[in-house]
């Protein structure tokens, strides 16, 4: 073994560390007395990243910081903990730093949790002006980035047209020697201060600038620029809004800072206490205009279905109402728009739902909609208008017309004022290019995503220098690159930023570069020839411009994770009506009308990767995107009727069950199977014919999907994916070929002037499949009330709808809340007494519990001694987003497992978001909902194991004890909320992308059981050609994936993937191994670490106090214990706490009317509930319904009359049986 | 026959009609019946019989292919997936255990019942029981995620106290599968000491004769095995008394045993929430079920035994197989009647989510199973209210092949139709076997043909003595030893 040592640390090309000289100069003696020293630990002497090694690196930097010495690998600085940690580092106890995700123009505010210097979980930073702590799913997942193993690894440089491995210093020589004059430097957006004052200096030098992204958010602050007649940048301001109205705008998902979004819409949307409330006046409203089924849309109380491109026509429309009710002179403008519109309801039929027979009345549509609107600005109240990305900016401007006839300008319109920045665009860069200029190429991935018509390898062609900075070495750009330069993770980054609102904010590195890779901001620096380099300095330096310098400032800053009030202030514009029509006039271009020889393609940000930066992250990639519920993949969209056309009537059943949707040949019901909306599937497997869509001469290939509310005529396509890098979500060739997932890219068929929406596109069926995992089979509730909801102005003459719903009784719903067992909450809630339940209060359960046995009364449902825990989740505030999806994942190890298993059914996921469509197959409405282990205090899962792996504790928690769990799966067979996963595979264990001992990209476990899955198979090697059983047996706990020391590639580069999945992994929480159920635990070790903490806390202070008051002393205050998920839910959907403490907010939520258990006939007593969702439609709009369509159809399911009073029993469906 | 009487014995004969037609026929001697069940073993092996036990033992490859394959990679090789945690296995695992019942039915109820005819047929489906529980206690052992810890489920003291989970009907599984299994195991042995000894002694005899030293030796071989597991049997009087009573015991321990592993695998389902597991009727239905799949079985077998070894259907007559016919048909209606009986409560109990369960099983995507299942198990056996089917071998083996097949189904019905659409719709799924669970399934067929091959080959396969015990000639009053019957 020894000896094997010595040649595996010369051939070691990686980054090299040295402990003292003798290492560096690897004697022979060094050598001895290493092995002397350490004799188990020397083979981890050279191992850059193994956890020991890790630990020492860390703690040294963390003992050395501050004493002026520096570390071997870069200058250290000492990082501020976050208020929560002690001063000292304590070693097992997590610390938390303040930091922020920089995005395109804003950035997350965030506190990383770490532990032992490894950063583990991303949190939102809740002390941030405004903030609650939630992020979106992005940011979840970002740490797994830093732990991507395609990452680059190493500084590089071409030598014969191959990047070749080589020193640090010679890749920094290259930068320095640029010779400004002749060099372009092409970046993505940022919002950096640092980063604009070092492109100013360059600039000032010659250095020509340029910004590309693929997804550019600008738009509004140009429009909002012409509108108002300065520089400004729109901030919409959703919670103070009582109506918004959305031109394409998905503001809740694919727009820039959508997590706040989310945060501000829901508490615009909250009911907080419907005893007090009447939700109708409280709630706000949302009509959605838009061509793609987008999250917004789905959370709309109106919906319009207009294709992308002609919803400058609705845009006209509206404005044209708006004007005409508020009598603005015009001076004919009001007629141009009248033609400029032409007839809506004849170019798109049935584009909103209707309750009754009847066609759609676009017209009626947006003058009710205008009406509402006045209605309440009329009353004082604010709306707000607001127009997405993907729209042209004259959409935009109309929207800023409409929000000033409004009053929402300085209201719910805040516009701040903004430097442009004067770089040039990537056409720009085609432009200037000259031969033998220099290219430097700042992160994004160009050679992936510029536009089809920019001829991106020509620009490197004619380059002398390409100088690639970026994250990985693997992707187009990269490969042709003439030096490579690693790009630091932001987790690993000094820098600045400033929010969407402006805010300035730091990002703090938690972890030391682990690939010793560089941020932007020293690049730039090292162009520039600067003598500070250090981006550490350079983030100081910008900072004391402008806070001011002094240590105690900049650590508060680092402290807090933000400078307050750095926002620039907001100033009130006048709306500028002359530049805005004007601008109107000049570029407003109708859109011919798509039809079925000429469709509309919509290009959209995914919910997962993006634009694909994401591309090789797992997480992201398996959580499913939260319309589709398809993972891995992206697909062409189209609406039914599209499907109808393409594909002929029968054909296109196979896309959909709608068959039995029309009820013609089936009477809903008496025959219910298998239901409408249901996907079809071919023995639950999705094979999708695969189309060819040609737009212009350009083409791309991929699955077709047929999803319920998409505009007609228009084909939806995600972008981002398809970009063949890693080994997670790099698949690549033609999709008939391979079925790792990844998808296809869109950008192929995307060019300068079709950015968003192109139209005269076709589709033709290429005659091969594709398979796509879709997680939900079944797109409707069919009848049964897992989601119940109401329209808000049903709910006060209806407050105890909830309870009527299925076979509950009153008591199915509210045995947790003392006072509330017998009757209903409102009946009680004058003689609720505020107390703590004692033993008497609480209501005897007819079964046996594992606790709290009493002979007379029977046993107990709760010990109140111990606080008893439990969650409620508000339907009506959840949009349904995935951040809570994607934090579950980070904080509980929960594995990914690859589109295969997804496909198969076995995904792990903790929380499944479950998305139900209602009503017409055209215009369905949309339910969302989150569903975990519901922690029932009768667990249906815990009487049938026969191992007592699955128990309950005395806090009401269902436990799960991995270790005794032998895996018979009857748990999962007796849970009715199917919401057990059971590792199938060891999924923990096998490495990512390999078959055969090859890489392909996206293949975690084959696609059809062949026995390349197990590891006895002579063929299932790993990715250095070892026998995976020869490699177990070496070593049992390494797994079958290679480590630093043995798998290297061909470029003689380590392999650190097993490496990396170790150190990205919670400590806390167990990592399952296969034939093993796991479940939602309520996050379990938060709850005991909240527990220890308060012992500790009240350690002194108890010895005083009688047997009760210590007990009482133990309880943690409410609000301390919050799980990942509700910690990331940007909408506050979620709470958790002691469900036997009055004085809880969670108790407070299980009092409200709408609390509902979720099968709750069943009596398992689950400790999540639900809050029902409401609606809040306008009874004047054409397409309001009396009751929302879910409702209708548990109506006619069960026979049942909710709602009563208003059904029109004499028409309609109740008639016709 | 009436007219051979002595005539000092004065019966007045019944009239001929109500004469039941004799269980061995052609009335053969007592000698004659040792001579031809033990020239099963005595004679030639047939080439009928190597040329199926090399299938057999081909087709049982694929059990350890399957194990091995499942229990190094995980139970994901099944076609297993989230909402459906049990498919095949849990299927094949009930189904091989409701064939057995049969077996013990046979041995034991019909004992006590005194029934003579089963004892042309017992042997043979007591050892069809013991080999179908082994495959049967195969998937519950392997279907578990992990495999190695398959000991925690028995109550054995260890350093953590921790015992398994008495209110687990898996537990109650591991229990009443191992009992009777051990059970049948004694009950098939404990028959089979008479007959073993009448091997040995009459190997003895062969290898005193026979003079060519292989042929000597293995007949010695044969006799001292036959000799060693006969436990000293000498035939005496004494011995029979002993023997007999406990052949009595353990038909009485028996009995109860038919009745309460079926239920108690029925629990399994019934004492789960799931809509379609979730119903009382479940232990009688199993049980009924259990022994139609049963019979079913024995008459696959024994039909082509009987005509593959000249001389058994003289002692396996037709009117055993119209026996058994009958009560296929009787247990096959209870089936029926329990089908529709759950259908009918899904209706009348008012809850819609077991109503949608058995709307699904029939209508939904699954239904395949749901109509196969019907027509073998409701419609097939009613071929059997006519005499021509009851008594046609052919006919009834057929008939019995779709029982069995139909009884697949009905488990593969419950098990996966009631998981795969549950109670909320976001959870729902689908099922497909992979050709591993299809691989493993077959295997457990060639394992169980291979074992029941060399019990043929090996052991009596009927019960000489208790046969002998029942012809006419076994009555001390008819001339040539006894009287009628």
């Amino acid at each position: 073994m020894n000896n094997s040592k010595d040649s595996t640390i010369k051939q070691n090309n990686g980054p090299r560390h040295w402990r003292s000289l003798g290492h560096k100069a690897d004697t022979p003696e060094f050598r001895a007395f290493v092995e002397k020293e350490f004799p188990s630990g020397v083979d981890l002497i050279d191992d850059p990243v193994s956890r020991r090694n890790f630990m020492k690196i860390m703690s040294a930097s963390f003992a050395l910081a501050g004493l002026g010495v520096t570390g071997c690998r870069r200058p250290e600085h000492k990082i501020l903990p976050f208020s929560k940690m002690p001063e000292n580092y304590v070693h097992g106890a997590p610390q938390y730093f303040a930091t922020s995700m920089p995005t395109r123009q804003s950035a997350v505010p965030l506190v990383v949790k770490s532990y032992d210097g490894r950063p583990i979980k991303i949190e939102g930073n809740n002390e941030f002006p405004g903030g609650n702590g939630g992020t979106d799913q992005y940011a979840q997942a970002s740490v797994l980035s830093l732990y991507d193993p395609d990452r680059g690894l190493n500084f590089k440089l071409a030598e014969d047209g191959k990047l070749n491995v080589i020193a640090k210093g010679k890749v920094l020589e290259q930068l320095s020697g640029l010779a400004h004059g002749k060099t372009h430097v092409l970046m993505e957006q940022s919002s950096s201060p640092s980063r604009a004052r070092l492109v100013a200096d360059l600039k000032g030098k010659g250095v020509r600038f340029y910004e590309y992204e693929p997804i550019d958010f600008s738009v509004h602050a140009d429009a909002a620029s012409i509108a108002f007649g300065s520089s400004v940048k729109p901030i919409y301001k959703f919670e103070k809004a009582k109506a918004i109205l959305s031109l394409d705008c998905d503001f809740l998902a694919t727009e820039e800072a959508a997590f706040q979004n989310i945060r501000d819409f829901s508490a615009g949307r909250r009911v907080k206490d419907d005893h007090t409330q009447n939700p109708s006046e409280v709630m706000n409203r949302l009509y959605a205009v838009e061509g793609l089924l987008s999250l917004t849309g789905t959370n709309s109380d109106h919906r319009l279905r207009i294709p992308t491109g002609s919803i400058i026509r609705v845009a006209a429309l509206f404005l044209k109402e708006a004007l005409e009710v508020s009598n603005t002179q015009t001076d004919g403008f009001v007629d141009e728009l009248k033609d400029f519109v032409g007839d809506l309801n004849e170019d798109f039929p049935n584009s909103h739902a209707l309750e009754k027979e009847g066609k759609s009345d676009i017209t009626k549509w947006i003058k009710e909609c205008v009406s509402d609107l006045v209605r309440l600005s009329s009353e004082g109240k604010k709306t707000l208008v607001v127009a997405g990305y993907r729209q042209p900016k004259e959409v935009h401007l109309a929207a800023m017309a409409m929000n000033s006839l409004l009053g929402n300008v300085g209201e719910t319109l805040l516009l701040q004022p903004i430097e442009p920045n004067g770089n040039g665009s990537i056409e720009d860069l085609a432009s200037n290019f000259k031969k033998d200029d220099n290219l430097v190429v700042l992160g994004g991935d160009p050679a992936y995503n510029a536009p089809a018509d920019i001829d991106w390898s020509g620009i490197i062609e004619k380059s002398n220098k390409f100088i690639r900075h970026g994250f990985y070495n693997v992707d187009g750009t990269s490969k042709k690159a003439t030096a490579y330069i690693p790009a630091a993770h932001y987790l690993e980054s000094w820098g600045d930023a400033r929010t969407n609102d402006g805010v300035l904010v730091p990002v703090q590195p938690l972890i030391a570069p682990l690939f010793g890779g560089l941020t932007e901001l020293e690049v730039l620096a090292r162009i520039s020839g600067a003598d500070e380099v250090d981006p550490y300095k350079i983030t100081r330096a910008t900072f004391e411009g402008i806070a001011g310098e002094g240590e105690a400032k900049w650590s508060k800053f680092l402290h807090d994770g933000f400078l307050a009030d750095s926002a620039s202030e907001t100033l009130i514009e006048e709306f500028d009506g002359e530049a805005a029509m004007a601008e109107w006039r000049k570029n407003a271009k109708k859109v011919k009308v798509p039809s079925r020889g000429n469709l509309e393609v919509t290009f959209y940000r995914d919910h997962s990767v993006d634009d694909g930066r994401w591309g090789n992250n797992g997480w992201l990639l398996e959580t499913p995107n939260p319309v589709t519920r398809i993972a891995w993949d992206n697909v062409l969209l189209v609406s039914l009727k599209t499907a109808k056309d393409l594909l002929g009537e029968a054909d296109s059943k196979k896309l959909l069950d709608f068959e039995k949707v029309d009820g013609k040949d089936f009477d809903p019901k008496n025959m219910d199977l298998p239901g409408r909306f249901g996907f079809h599937s071919e023995s639950g497997r999705f094979y999708q014919k695969v189309f060819k869509l040609k737009v212009g001469d350009r083409e791309i290939e991929g699955p077709i999907w047929l999803l319920p509310g998409m505009a007609d005529d228009v084909v939806g396509v995600a972008l981002g994916y398809g970009r063949g890098v890693g080994r997670v979500g790099g698949a690549k060739g033609p999709l008939n070929e391979r079925t790792g997932g990844g998808g296809f890219s869109a950008f192929e068929a995307r060019t300068t002037d079709t950015q968003h929406a192109a139209s005269e596109a076709v589709l033709s069926d290429t005659g091969s499949k594709y398979e796509v995992a879709c997680t939900q089979e079944q797109g409707v509730m069919d009848g049964r009330p897992v989601v119940r909801e109401a329209n808000a102005d049903d709910f006060d003459s209806h407050k105890d709808f909830v309870k009527h719903f299925d076979l509950d009784s009153v008591h199915h719903t509210t045995h947790l809340v003392k006072g509330d067992d017998r009757g209903y909450p409102w009946e009680k809630d004058q003689e609720l007494k505020l107390v703590k339940a004692s033993d008497e209060d609480l209501p005897a359960s007819q079964y046996r519990n594992n606790f709290g046995d009493d002979k007379v009364n029977g046993p107990k449902l709760m010990d109140v001694e111990r606080q008893q825990w439990g969650m409620v989740i508000d339907l009506t505030t959840c949009v349904g987003c995935n951040a809570c999806v994607v934090a579950c994942q980070s904080e509980n190890n929960i594995p990914i497992v690859g589109k295969h298993q997804v496909a198969l059914g076995r995904e792990m996921s903790w929380i499944s978001i479950h998305r139900y469509f209602s009503g017409d197959e055209h215009n369905p409405q949309i339910n969302y909902q989150g569903v975990s282990c519901q922690h029932c205090e009768d667990a249906p899962c815990e009487t049938v194991c026969p191992v007592n792996a699955t128990v309950h504790d005395e806090e009401g928690l269902n436990l799960m004890a991995y270790n005794r769990c032998v895996g018979t799966r009857y748990c999962s067979n007796n849970c009715p909320y199917k919401v057990r996963r059971f590792n199938y595979y060891d999924y923990n264990r096998r490495p990512m992308g390999v078959e055969d001992g090859e890489r392909k990209p996206g293949r975690f476990f084959n696609d059809d059981n062949n026995l390349n899955n197990s590891p006895l198979h002579p063929s299932n090697k790993s990715s250095n050609g070892e026998w995976e059983l020869i490699r177990w047996y070496k070593d049992p706990s390494r797994g079958s994936v290679p480590g630093l020391d043995d798998g290297k590639k061909e470029s003689g580069e380590f392999d650190p993937e097993w490496d990396l999945i170790k150190l990205s992994k919670n400590p806390d929480v167990t990592v399952r191994m296969r034939g093993v159920m796991e479940k939602c635990t309520y996050c379990v070790q938060r709850i005991q670490s909240a527990k220890i903490d308060q012992k500790t806390k009240i350690k002194d202070s108890v010895s005083k106090l009688d047997k009760t008051a210590k007990i009482a002393a133990l309880d943690v205050p409410d609000g301390t214990i919050i799980p990942a998920c509700q910690q990331a839910c940007p909408a506050d959907g979620v709470s958790f706490g002691d469900v036997s403490d009055p004085s809880s907010e969670v108790y407070r939520l299980k009092r409200q009317n709408r609390n509902y258990s979720v099968l709750g006939f069943l009596d398992t007593r689950p400790r999540t509930t639900y809050l029902a969702k409401l609606r809040n439609p306008n009874t004047s709009m054409p397409d309001y319904f009396d009751i929302p369509n879910s409702v209708t159809e548990y109506n006619d399911k069960a026979h049942a009359d909710i709602f009563d009073s208003k059904k029109d029993k004499t028409n309609g469906k109740e008639a016709a049986h | 026959m009436a007219n051979s009487l002595p005539s000092s014995v004065k019966v007045s004969p019944p009239p001929i009609e109500m004469e039941r037609p004799a269980l061995v026929e052609n009335n053969r001697s007592i000698g004659w019946i040792s001579d031809t069940v033990a020239g099963v073993i005595e004679n030639k092996t047939p080439g009928w019989w190597k040329i199926t036990i090399g299938l057999s033992m081909l087709v049982s490859l694929g059990l350890p292919i399957g194990l091995i394959y499942l229990i190094s990679t995980g139970v994901g090789v099944w076609g297993l997936n989230h909402p459906v945690a049990w498919g095949w296995a849990i299927v094949n695992f009930v189904w091989w255990i409701g064939i057995g019942h049969a077996g013990t039915l046979i041995s034991a109820i019909l004992f006590l019942l005194r029934q003579k005819w089963r004892t042309s047929i017992n042997r043979a489906s007591e050892a069809m029981t013991i080999f179908a529980v082994m495959c049967a206690g195969i998937f519950p052992a392997v279907h578990v995620g992990r495999i190695w810890f398959d000991w925690w489920l028995f109550p054995l003291p260890n350093a953590n106290s921790i015992w398994p989970q008495f209110r687990s009907p898996l537990l109650w599984d591991v229990f009443a599968v191992s009992t009777y299994f051990t059970v049948s195991v004694l009950f098939w042995y404990m028959g089979l000491i008479p007959d073993l000894a009448t091997m040995r002694d009459r190997f003895r005899k062969v290898a005193s004769k026979v003079i060519e030293p292989a042929a000597k030796f293995r007949n010695k071989i044969a006799q001292f095995l036959y000799g060693l597991f006969s436990l000293g049997w000498t035939g005496s009087n004494r011995h029979w008394r002993n023997y007999e009573k406990a052949y009595l015991l353990l038909a009485g321990l028996s009995t109860p045993l038919v009745l309460s592993v079926h239920s108690i695998v029925s629990f399994d389902f019934a004492v789960s929430q799931l809509p379609g597991w979730h119903t009382t009727i479940f232990p009688p239905y199993f049980v009924a079920g259990a022994v139609f799949g049963g019979f079913a079985m024995v008459m696959t077998l024994m039909i082509p035994l009987v005509s593959l070894y000249k001389g058994l259907d003289e002692i396996v007559t037709v009117r055993h197989l119209e026996v058994m016919s009958k009560v296929i048909l009787v247990t096959g209606s209870i089936v029926g009647y329990a089908y529709g009986m759950e259908f009918f409560i899904a209706y009348y109990g008012g809850n819609p989510y077991e109503l949608y369960a058995f709307k699904n099983r029939a209508f939904g995507d699954m239904n395949w199973s749901y109509w196969w299942m019907i027509s073998c198990n409701v419609l097939a056996p009613q071929f059997f209210w006519f005499k021509w089917c009851r008594t046609t071998p052919w006919f009834i083996w057929v008939i019995c092949g779709f029982v069995n097949i139909g009884m697949w189904m009905e488990r593969f019905v419950i098990v996966v139709t009631s998981l795969h659409n549950d109670f909320m719709p976001g959870n729902w799924g689908y099922y497909s076997p992979s050709w591993v669970d299809m691989m493993t399934y077959f295997g457990t067929f060639g394992f169980f043909m291979t074992l029941f091959l060399l019990f043929c080959r090996l052991l009596p396969l009927i019960a000489i003595s208790e046969v002998k015990g029942v012809t006419p000639q076994a009555d001390p009053h008819h001339p040539m030893g006894g009287a009628k019957h």
